[in-house]
């Protein structure tokens, strides 16, 4: 049974290893599907907006919360918003964000093309005289490699904002003294890695959901095991990049 | 086995010895095939004897283990990628389940494959072939519509429509009555006669469906074990004696 979970596991690597492949074959072929881009940049970025913004917001939040009692007991709260923010910024808003992505597009990728590969939607295109590969994974991958940044860049704006509200549950912080707090810490350098993360986290999403969709087997219950299964993988997929990032920062000290 | 004297017309599709494999089932099994200009062939045989995957070995969707699919004299297996492209635009293709896109109005469904093979048509033309089209299949007032709002019946008059767009001189349909009411079904049967006489086209049925077969074919093809069994007219297959044969139309 082992062995069997391991061959399956070695062979959806080398598929998705593959199919990653192809996306860089594909995308330098000629007749870019610019329509389909934009609108799949639209159903990534916009229709997220909403969920990150208050996720992002609740965490800013939330962890400022919990760390004002810790702080206070060192006698440092007036490191809240520095410590607050740096972790918001390198950690946690990349991170939830792409979670969260995972689940909302990551399910809704696998299942769109596990739909369409099961209704034979994907066959039509191609007997339409378009390259599914091109029109249905370039297009969704690239949506979900730039999107994300864009929704982590966001994300960090908002928390900060939660953070902004969660010292002033206890204190009186000024807006212009809780920023000048945020950004006598806070650099370029901090919000940069961040964004290469959110560009690998999106690549990965968008990369498992479109392999799980496309493969597709055994009709509508396929379907099912593709959303769920691109949820998973990619929610795996996420943490191991976030684990390697922090060896690379380790190594480099600029993540 | 039994073809009509009467064809003396050009091959448009020839099939020489297909043959195509999944694992130790053999699907096609030296399978030889002519049809001419002008010709609807039906394909009857069980679920799993390969009749889907032979439309899908001549559209360039599968390829065979080995043989020559030969469509307007050109051997599919051998095309390039831009090559095979130019052949589907003259080849129509009617999935099974319609395969009409979720996401797209009719309007956009019908527009796809041409803005894909005819680049150059105003937005004006292309409107024009569109409401054509669906005029052609009764169905013009759907233009703004979802597929999900449609019937199966309508469902598969718009995926007909989509076909029969490109003015495709060959059209494959696979099993174009399966899952709808028979005088749905014979409706759909009926307007495959017409766009043959009205286009000139040269089709391939996958038919379960007998009152499909009677009435659209000018050939019956009896596909068991991978080959091409017996073929014929309806008439002359439903009078044979063979158990096999007989099967079918019992």
């Amino acid at each position: 049974m082992k062995s069997i979970a391991l061959k399956y596991f070695i062979y959806e690597t080398a598929g998705i290893y593959l199919f990653a492949v192809r996306f860089f074959k594909e995308l330098f072929k000629p007749r870019f599907e610019f329509n389909e881009f934009l609108k799949q940049c639209y159903t990534v970025g916009n229709t997220s907006i909403t969920l990150v913004s208050v996720t992002a917001l609740i965490m800013g939040l939330v962890i400022t919360i919990q760390s004002q009692p810790a702080m206070e007991t060192f006698g440092t709260e007036s490191w809240l918003p520095s410590v607050v923010s740096i972790s918001l910024v390198r950690e946690l808003v990349p991170v939830i964000t792409a979670l969260t992505c995972a689940g909302k597009i990551g399910s809704s990728i696998g299942a769109e093309l596990g739909s369409m590969k099961v209704t034979e939607q994907i066959d039509s295109m191609e007997v339409s005289g378009t390259n599914p590969f091109k029109y249905l994974v370039v297009t969704r991958v690239l949506a979900t490699t730039l999107m994300l940044p864009l929704l982590i860049i966001l994300g960090d704006t908002i928390s900060l904002y939660g953070a902004y509200i969660g010292v002033n549950i206890n204190q009186n912080v000024s807006f212009h003294l809780f920023t000048n707090q945020v950004f006598a810490k806070l650099d370029f350098s901090d919000v940069l890695p961040s964004v290469i993360k959110g560009l690998f986290f999106g690549f990965t999403i968008g990369i498992i959901s479109c392999y799980k969709g496309y493969h597709t087997k055994n009709g509508t219950e396929g379907v099912g095991k593709s959303a769920n299964s691109s949820v998973v993988v990619s929610i795996f997929a996420v943490f191991m990049i976030d684990l390697i990032a922090a060896q690379v920062a380790n190594i480099f000290h600029i993540l | 086995m039994m073809e009509k004297a009467s064809y003396n017309k050009e091959a448009i599709i020839e099939l020489i010895n297909l043959k195509k494999s999944f694992g130790n089932n053999h699907v096609l099994n030296d399978l030889n095939l002519t049809v001419k200009q002008g010709e609807n062939v039906v394909f009857i045989g069980k679920s799993g004897s390969g009749k889907s995957v032979l439309i899908k070995c001549i559209i360039g969707l599968i390829k065979p283990d080995s043989g020559i699919i030969s469509v307007f004299g050109n051997d599919v297996s051998k095309l390039s990628h831009d090559d095979l492209d130019q052949m589907r635009a003259k080849v129509g293709f009617l999935f099974q389940s319609n395969a009409l896109y979720d996401s797209m109005t009719i309007r956009e469904n019908l527009e796809f494959p041409l803005r894909r093979h005819w680049l150059k048509g105003t937005k004006d033309t292309i409107n024009d072939l569109v409401l054509d089209a669906l005029t052609n299949v009764g169905l013009a007032d759907t233009i703004d519509m979802k597929p999900s709002e449609l019937s199966g019946g309508m469902k598969k008059r718009v995926a007909l429509a989509r076909t029969l767009i490109l003015k495709p001189e060959i059209i494959l349909y696979d099993e174009p009555t399966s899952g709808l009411d028979p005088v749905t079904g014979k409706e759909i049967s009926n307007l495959i006669v017409e766009i043959q006489k009205k286009y000139n086209t040269s089709s391939i049925i996958i038919s379960h469906d007998l009152s499909c077969a009677k009435i659209t074919s000018n050939k019956i093809v009896i596909l068991i074990d991978g080959t091409c069994y017996a073929t014929g007219t309806f008439e002359e297959l439903n009078n044979m004696s063979d158990t096999k044969v007989k099967q079918f139309f019992d």
